[in-house]
């Protein structure tokens, strides 16, 4: 009973944090129907800026997160630039523009940074929380998830009941009837992706205060927000967070119950399931409607 | 008579070609030896590390032969990818080397070293430990190293603890899935008992790990066989449970002094193997030229990567010059000449058997103690005490 109430704890909170790395990507694609796969080296950078701020000055990670939205938002924006930029096949070209983009992140970052690895230093975040005397974690996976759920909560909110927000929605549902309603979805989908770098930004400060950051690891990062965004239904919010949840909670539990090795698998059966059973994700609309 | 010229010409060039990069003569000659190494991609801390040794093998070798031989390393990042490194190889021997130097993991070893081997071109390694690398009847492949020998210091260790309940959680990697077995093997056999868990590289979370070792296995000792990223993983996730062990033991990557500046609150107490003590003092004549000749070139302290590199490089220069003067710059010769090593280096004893590897290879065992790390085992290396029972939250 205690490795299980753990496993599902462990699983919830990291589906939180998995939740706030996907979220940025599902964001872009609903938008714009580009799958950024340099989305996961942009959660990266900002791990990286976290630790040169921390390093250097030896101040607490989470204020590096206005320099560190700065450059991510940037990158973000410029991707978006490029990937605009292409005319034709657009949904086919930029996934291998964003490709190419994430390889010279993941080395660019291997040559400032080296291959080494690293952590946060500030010992707060890796301090013990106990919940109910046997369920445990430490501080930063708390503020991880607080964070992720948070940042979806609040951008649920901002879609809906936000000017901006609402054109996002629109241009993402029919791109050609916003422009006749008098959008523009360049500009719309300009928010997008800076949103997107935004939560790529919140997502890499927090990956650096709950784990080990080292240049390859951008890569499984958009292949997860990958398989969340798809499970979710393109673009659901609420989706993501369902969806995320679910991974993390049946990664916990295949590790405790299974092997640790088996979790990629099990997780990656859950995803075929669903899409089995719900082809549009878990809160996908259906074709046609 | 212009036939006569052409062929004079062609041969008076191909003279030269063979005198100046691959040949068997005992002049001044260029020697090209040829390094896939990871640079970037999964393995790109080790591969780096392992370079650094290669270069500064190379530089000694240039030194030591100054004025009558030269050594030129050609390296190719290999990515971390097996198919890359296969690539690697066959570039590197279209542009003539003579042997190679490098290579790290077992899985990427493998088919690299097989490409050599289809070349005849002879091929040295620290960076795979899988049994089987040695056992293909490759005459050309050598390794300073063995899987025995870190094995052996791992359960020497555990033997000296006294202990009766071991858990081992290890990397579904090749290298460390093969040490991982070895180990439960050989202490099952001793009559321990061994509980095992194995872990996928793209783990995030490493408490359900240990809190099932915590809950359900309550061992005395936990054994970790992976990699840096992975142990740091681990004991954080142990630091939180705090499972009631009396040790936690790593494999290789663990007792260096990186992961003792930048990760002290998880490595106090925590033993993994090591050649040399750190800090280090190089005092030897030997360790004093490697050491010199590292700093030349690069910035910090040297690592057992550096060493091993280093060493596996100078005893193939050294081979090669050795095949060289006998004219025999080819795969028997200059494995023949490799097979005659036996020397006491800076990684301990090196001579190879019949397969290629290093009989006399062990390991030894630090363990980190306030920012230092004494070796604790054999009772022939110590140069301090170990702490026991002591974890890092314990």
């Amino acid at each position: 009973m205690e490795l299980t109430a753990q496993a599902i704890f462990t699983g919830v909170l990291m589906g939180g944090f998995y939740g706030l790395v996907a979220v940025g990507l599902s964001l872009v694609f609903g938008t714009m129907k580009v799958i950024n796969l340099a989305h996961g080296e942009l959660v990266l950078l900002a791990a990286y800026i976290a630790y040169a701020v921390e390093s250097q000055t030896g101040i607490n990670p989470l204020l590096a997160m206005p320099i560190a939205m700065v450059i991510v938002v940037g990158v973000s924006l410029l991707t978006f630039y490029l990937t605009n930029g292409i005319a034709k096949d657009k949904e086919l070209n930029s996934l291998i523009l964003t490709f190419g983009l994430g390889i010279v992140l993941t080395n660019g970052l291997l040559m400032v940074f080296s291959a080494d690895i690293y952590s946060t230093q500030t010992a707060w975040f890796m301090e013990g929380v106990v919940v109910a005397d046997t369920l445990f974690s430490m501080r930063g996976e708390i503020v991880a998830f607080v964070v992720g759920v948070c940042a979806l909560g609040a951008l649920y909110w901002w879609l809906n009941h936000t000017w901006h927000g609402r054109a996002i929605r629109s241009v993402s549902s029919n791109r050609e009837a916003a422009k006749l309603m008098g959008m523009n979805p360049t500009k719309a989908e300009l928010w997008s992706w800076g949103v997107a770098g935004v939560l790529a930004t919140l997502a890499g400060v927090m990956l650096y205060v709950i784990s080990v950051i080292h240049p390859p690891i951008g890569h499984g990062l958009t292949i997860k927000a990958f398989i969340i965004t798809v499970l979710a239904g393109m673009g659901s919010i609420p989706g993501v967070l369902v969806g995320a949840l679910m991974i993390g909670v049946i990664e916990g539990l295949t590790t405790t119950f299974f092997q640790s090795s088996l979790a990629g698998l099990s997780s990656m059966a859950l995803f075929l399931l669903v899409l089995l059973i719900m082809p549009s994700g878990l809160f996908g609309k259906k074709a046609g409607h | 008579m212009k036939f006569l010229n052409l062929s004079g010409f062609i041969g008076c060039a191909l003279g030269v070609a063979l005198g100046v990069g691959f040949s068997g003569t005992a002049h001044s000659a260029n020697f090209i030896i040829g390094e896939h190494t990871p640079l970037s991609g999964k393995l790109a801390r080790v591969g780096t590390g392992s370079h650094r040794g290669v270069v500064t093998g190379i530089k000694v070798l240039n030194d030591m032969y100054k004025g009558k031989h030269t050594f030129e390393l050609k390296t190719i990042d290999d990515e971390s990818s097996p198919a890359k490194a296969v690539s690697a190889v066959e570039k590197l021997v279209s542009e003539n080397v003579v042997a190679f130097s490098g290579g790290y993991a077992s899985g990427i070893i493998g088919p690299a070293s097989e490409a050599a081997n289809k070349a005849h071109i002879p091929y040295i390694t620290f960076g795979g430990v899988a049994t089987a690398l040695s056992q293909r009847g490759h005459e050309g492949f050598f390794r300073i190293n063995s899987a025995a020998g870190y094995g052996k210091a791992i359960i020497g260790l555990v033997e000296e603890m006294g202990v009766k309940n071991v858990s081992i959680v290890y990397s579904n990697k090749e290298a460390t899935l093969k040490m991982a077995q070895h180990v439960e093997k050989k202490l099952t056999k001793d009559g321990l008992k061994i509980s095992m868990h194995e872990y996928d590289s793209h783990v995030q979370d490493y408490k359900s790990i240990v809190n099932k070792i915590k809950l359900r296995d309550r061992p005395e000792v936990i054994v970790m066989v992976g990699y840096e990223s992975e142990y740091v993983g681990i004991l954080r996730a142990a630091k939180l449970l705090k499972p009631n062990v009396k040790a936690m033991v790593g494999v290789w990557s663990l007792a260096t002094g990186k992961m003792a500046k930048e990760f002290p609150d998880l490595m106090e107490n925590v033993y993994g193997t090591a050649m040399l003590p750190f800090p280090v003092t190089f005092t030897s004549p030997k360790q004093k030229v490697f050491y010199d000749a590292y700093k030349s070139n690069f910035e910090g302290e040297p690592s057992y990567l550096e060493q091993f590199g280093y060493v596996q490089t100078r005893l193939l220069g050294e081979a090669i010059i050795r095949a060289n003067d006998k004219s025999q710059l080819n795969l028997k010769g200059i494995s023949d000449e490799l097979r005659k090593t036996d020397e006491e280096t800076i990684s301990g004893r090196v001579r190879f058997d019949e397969h290629g590897d290093n009989p006399e290879f062990v390991q030894r065992v630090g363990q980190h103690q306030k920012g230092k790390i004494p070796l604790v085992w054999p009772a022939t290396a110590k140069t301090g005490e170990k702490v026991f029972p002591g974890t890092p939250w314990n």
